[in-house]
């Protein structure tokens, strides 16, 4: 319990304080002075080939949005799975550490899927979610949800979950669900957007 | 048949409250997030359980268990989906009943359901001689890839419907327009 706690905490501080800073950084002023730059590397983008195919072919940007909606399928039904198990309401008759263990390889994978179709997408209309706020907002919750899940979630996880605090248990899982439905939910509305 | 259903689009497309949630900018967007965000829940369970099934995800965990666990959120998910998918037809209905993926859609959704009801019978008649092997029979992996492609395809098609390449009278394909169940001249959006 103790070599946990030593080991575990430190860790989430240091996220905690990589998230603050990001946060202070997003809205205290530095971001104002690094987005006009920013703009370059995203009229850059455009001029990618996946920037080039996705502005010609419409077809091809619309069918990838399809396999990043699938991708998101799959990442967030183990999220459901794994944190579901977390907090006693699904697959309750099989062990915690069985069910977190198996859904990462998925989430893995899907969560690969997201990420290459995410930036194919977003090479696609670069200039386009430059100016939407809500498309920084996405990448502020992308950010803080695989720093949760790589750094927090599955180093605590990785101990036996019996040591563990049932209340820590379950408020990680809850935050894990939180991060990946902001991560979704921003992700859709940049579709409204602009 | 067309013009049926194109009176009945044209119907349901005048009354009040499909022409509110059409306007509605907020309520349409919460509508299709709530209808895409549930993806997670109900084709995230599927994929799990079709994975299952294929010896890909949970292999040392009893199908049986898996399937019977997961079909209880994953039906929720579709629930929610269904509900939703209604309200975005009913928001929309004469450019959503002419389209033509949202016609494969429909399709797909039978064939889905279909290869849902086989997949489950077949499954139960059997599961009890492979509930502990990393990978089911070949029958019933055959369902399970089944159930993969044809899903896959209804959200291909779902994400195409947004998209107006073959709407009625934008489209100068004879065949697209049969099938789409274009009425000579008459099309709203």
């Amino acid at each position: 319990m103790k070599a946990v706690m030593l080991t575990s905490y430190p860790r989430t501080l240091t996220v905690v304080a990589a998230l603050l800073t990001l946060l202070m950084l997003a809205y205290g002023g530095a971001m104002e002075a690094v987005y006009p730059s920013l703009l370059g590397v995203f009229e850059w983008l455009e001029t990618t080939w996946f920037g080039v195919i996705g502005k010609t072919w419409g077809a091809a940007f619309a069918f990838v949005e399809a396999v990043h909606l699938l991708g998101l399928a799959l990442l967030g039904g183990c999220v459901l799975a794994g944190d579901g198990r977390l907090l006693g309401v699904v697959l309750t008759d099989v062990p915690v550490q069985t069910v977190v263990e198996r859904t990462h390889r998925v989430f893995v994978f899907g969560l690969s899927i997201c990420l290459a179709t995410g930036i194919f997408m977003a090479c696609g209309v670069a200039t386009k979610i430059y100016y939407l706020p809500v498309y920084w907002f996405k990448m502020l919750a992308l950010s803080a949800g695989m720093l949760f899940h790589f750094q927090i979630r599955r180093p605590l996880l990785g101990h036996d979950i019996q040591n563990l605090n049932p209340v820590v248990v379950k408020m990680v899982a809850v935050a894990s669900m939180l991060a990946w439905f902001m991560v979704a939910a921003t992700g859709r509305w940049i579709g409204f957007s602009g | 048949m067309n013009e049926l259903i194109y009176n009945l689009a044209v119907w349901l497309d005048d009354t009040e409250w499909s022409r509110m949630l059409h306007e509605s900018y907020y309520m349409y967007n919460w509508v299709e997030s709530t209808h895409v965000l549930t993806l997670m829940v109900s084709l995230g369970m599927l994929f799990l359980i079709d994975l299952r099934m294929l010896g890909l995800a949970l292999p040392d965990v009893p199908a049986s268990r898996i399937a019977e666990r997961l079909n209880v959120p994953m039906l929720i998910g579709f629930a929610a989906m269904f509900i939703t998918g209604i309200l975005l037809f009913y928001a929309v209905p004469v450019r959503t009943s002419q389209s033509l993926w949202f016609r494969i859609k429909m399709v797909l959704l039978v064939a889905c359901a279909v290869n849902a009801f086989l997949f489950h019978k077949r499954m139960n008649e059997s599961v009890a001689t492979w509930d502990i092997e990393p990978r089911a029979p070949s029958r019933i992996r055959l369902g399970a890839m089944l159930s993969l492609t044809f899903w896959s395809i209804v959200v291909v098609c779902g994400r195409f419907i947004a998209y107006d390449w073959f709407d009625c009278n934008t489209s100068p394909n004879t065949l697209i327009d049969i099938v789409s169940g274009c009425v000579d001249g008459q099309t709203r959006f």
